[in-house]
């Protein structure tokens, strides 16, 4: 195992007030006698939160559970005070939850904009009434909301592209899109399903440059969910792993890749932690 | 540094979408006003007289031209809902109905209780005397509502679950106005089916004229609301519950509500294109709103051009000459109309209103355009 500190020290993790965001109590989800999560007690940080398992340890449930798209059979969801287990999904948003999917759900046919502008749906005050009559304060609160997605575009090197039509995009850019309209919603928690999955070399740095700058500003939790341990490992101080609907570790990246359970679990024999993040950071 | 790039107030043309210089930038605009404009002067001056069915220099070209006008605003609002919303709602024919018996209904005079009055008469004339311009907007409002009771269990279904469904309701809407004998056939000696339309007259119009200033002033504003809406927020909102339906809660979108949306919105069109009819055609029929009327719409909008500015007004046209055209012939004008369905389907997807984008695209244009270009170089 090479020095822990050089993987620790370039994220920006030792922020004073690490205030819990998202709490998970005791959550449990049964597909009919198909038990995805058993019991699970998390919580989620401001900052970045890793989440690593194998494929089908309910990881992506987990989230359809944070979202609204699965009902917990028990157990609860607090999000800065607020119960969120029996709210709708837009009632989620409006509470300041976001996510993205592992594939992109973007409207192929509509610009990069216009889907990022989706983002921002229901932080418009002005309704369709006022669109049909030319009302002027809409018409600023549009130009307004264009101006912060631009923003956000441009933090993600995709400005050049915001007038393309986001099926003419890389799938790599789809996703980068995805993760941009999930953060102009003014979310305090974002769900990133798999972010850097399918993503080129130097899209990665460009996402993971643009959410660390991002973080660095706000007090914005994001929770990951990511293959690529390296990356999870580079970004987040603390990982969790899930396996089989259990959390068995939980922990900074290098007590998680050292701890004995999820080596066997997940990881495998012989892995080195250290080896991956140096090939990153080059 | 590139981020305050973008903030700066001279950046901000970049927020909306680059327009091209001069009218081409306004392209759907300058249709419209051309296009409207062209109607609006079409009575006076007859361009269109060397077709015999649209010849508006007399009556039986001006009711055609209603026709098409009353035909492009149901399938304008059609294009709404099945363009844009994705859903695929079918219960037009009967909100088209129900625009024209509502008006006819409420517009009628009220019964004549004067035992001297002659009984054909006084159940011609059991309405609520109700001027047409009060009765318009309050019957498409009240479709729009039905619209949106009909979309209610709709927005839970999908694909032929949905059309089945909507089929039957909109089915149900002219089943409904069945019922009572004396809502729907009005005058008994006219054959006995149908109800007589009192007929809004423009001040200074004859009634021909005034149908067809109602139709086009119907399909003015259904095509304006349709314009606008679908530029802004809306549009993109209902493209997102077309396309990724299943993301729209994580997005923020109420898919449910904006599908609500957009079949009150088509039913409101729906209703207020079946009123102009009503008024073009002086006469009701239930059996005039049967699924043969939906088949109609979806001939005008799928040859026309589905999703398409001006599909619905070609469309409308297409079918308005060929029903005229072979109106001796009602077998072979289903014939053809089924003919051209297939092959609008088969060679055309995007229906007539593509063909100017298709010729754009053909090799031919390209090289064409590339001579034009080098030949103005080497001019100058």
């Amino acid at each position: 195992m090479t020095d822990p500190t050089t993987t620790t020290t370039t994220t920006p993790i030792q922020t004073p007030s690490r205030e819990t965001v998202l709490e998970l109590r005791d959550l449990h989800v049964a597909f009919g006698g198909n038990r995805v999560l058993e019991g699970v007690d998390l919580e989620f940080k401001a900052g970045f939160n890793g989440m690593i398992g194998p494929n089908g340890a309910g990881k992506t449930t987990l989230f359809n559970v944070l979202s609204g798209y699965v009902m917990p059979s028990r157990g609860t969801v607090w999000m800065r005070g607020e119960n969120l287990t029996a709210m709708s999904q837009t009632a989620r948003v409006k509470a300041g939850l976001g996510r993205t999917f592992q594939s992109p759900k973007l409207v192929l046919d509509a610009t990069v904009m216009e889907n990022v502008l989706l983002g921002r749906h229901h932080l418009f005050r002005w309704g369709h009434v006022a669109e049909l009559f030319f009302w002027p304060p809409r018409r600023r609160e549009e130009t307004a909301s264009r101006r912060i997605c631009m923003e956000m575009l441009d933090r993600f090197g995709l400005a050049a592209k915001a007038h393309q039509q986001a099926g003419d995009l890389s799938l790599g850019a789809q996703k980068i899109v995805e993760v941009c309209r999930s953060l102009v919603a003014e979310p305090s928690v974002v769900l990133l399903d798999e972010p850097a999955a399918g993503l080129g070399a130097d899209d990665v740095t460009v996402l993971l440059s643009g959410l660390r700058a991002l973080v660095a500003e706000r007090q914005i939790c994001i929770v990951i969910i990511e293959h690529d341990l390296a990356l999870v490992a580079a970004l987040c101080p603390e990982i969790s792993v899930l396996h089989f609907g259990e959390i068995i570790s939980r922990g900074t990246p290098v007590e998680v890749t050292s701890d004995p359970i999820v080596v066997e679990a997940y990881l495998g024999a012989g892995f080195e932690l250290g080896d991956e993040v140096a090939g990153m950071d080059s | 540094m590139s981020t305050s790039e973008v903030s700066t107030p001279e950046d901000s043309r970049h927020l909306y979408p680059p327009r091209r210089g001069g009218w081409r930038g306004h392209k759907d605009l300058v249709s419209g006003i051309a296009v409207f404009g062209l109607i609006c002067i079409l009575p006076w001056v007859p361009l269109l007289g060397w077709t015999s069915i649209f010849d508006t220099s007399n009556n039986y070209g001006l009711g055609n031209l209603a026709f098409v006008f009353a035909y492009a605003a149901a399938a304008i609002g059609f294009n709404l809902l099945v363009g844009y919303s994705g859903a695929l709602g079918l219960s037009h024919a009967g909100l088209f109905g129900l625009g024209a018996y509502g008006t006819a209904i409420l517009t009628s005079p009220k019964e004549c209780l004067d035992p001297a009055c002659d009984p054909i008469v006084r159940v011609a004339t059991s309405g609520y005397d109700w001027p047409f311009l009060v009765a318009l907007p309050i019957v498409c409002v009240a479709a729009a509502a039905i619209g949106i009771i009909v979309g209610f269990p709709a927005a839970r279904l999908k694909g032929f679950f949905l059309a089945i469904a909507t089929l039957a309701l909109g089915e149900l809407i002219i089943t409904i106005i069945r019922l009572d004998e004396d809502v729907w056939s009005g005058l008994k000696s006219n054959g006995g089916t149908g109800k007589q339309v009192p007929l809004f007259l423009l001040p200074g119009f004859d009634r021909t004229q005034s149908a067809y200033a109602v139709a086009a002033a119907s399909m003015f504003l259904c095509f304006i609301g349709y314009v606008i809406l679908t530029e802004r927020r809306l549009g993109r909102t209902l493209k997102a519950v077309r396309d990724v339906e299943i993301a729209t809660g994580p997005i923020g979108i109420s898919a449910t509500y904006y599908k609500l949306v957009a079949f009150g919105l088509s039913a409101f069109a729906a209703a207020l294109a079946g009123a102009a009819w009503a008024q073009n055609s002086a006469f009701v029929n239930p059996s005039a709103f049967r699924t043969r009327l939906l088949v109609f719409l979806l001939v005008v909008l799928i040859v026309g051009g589905l999703g398409r500015l001006w599909g619905p007004l070609i469309g409308a046209a297409f079918f308005v000459y060929l029903r005229q055209e072979l109106q001796d012939t009602q077998k072979l004008l289903f014939l053809v109309l089924g003919i051209a369905l297939m092959l609008a389907v088969l060679i055309l997807p995007n229906g007539i209103a593509s063909i100017p984008d298709r010729i754009r695209q053909t090799r031919w244009a390209d090289d064409l355009r590339r001579r034009f270009r080098s030949g103005a170089l080497n001019n100058d």
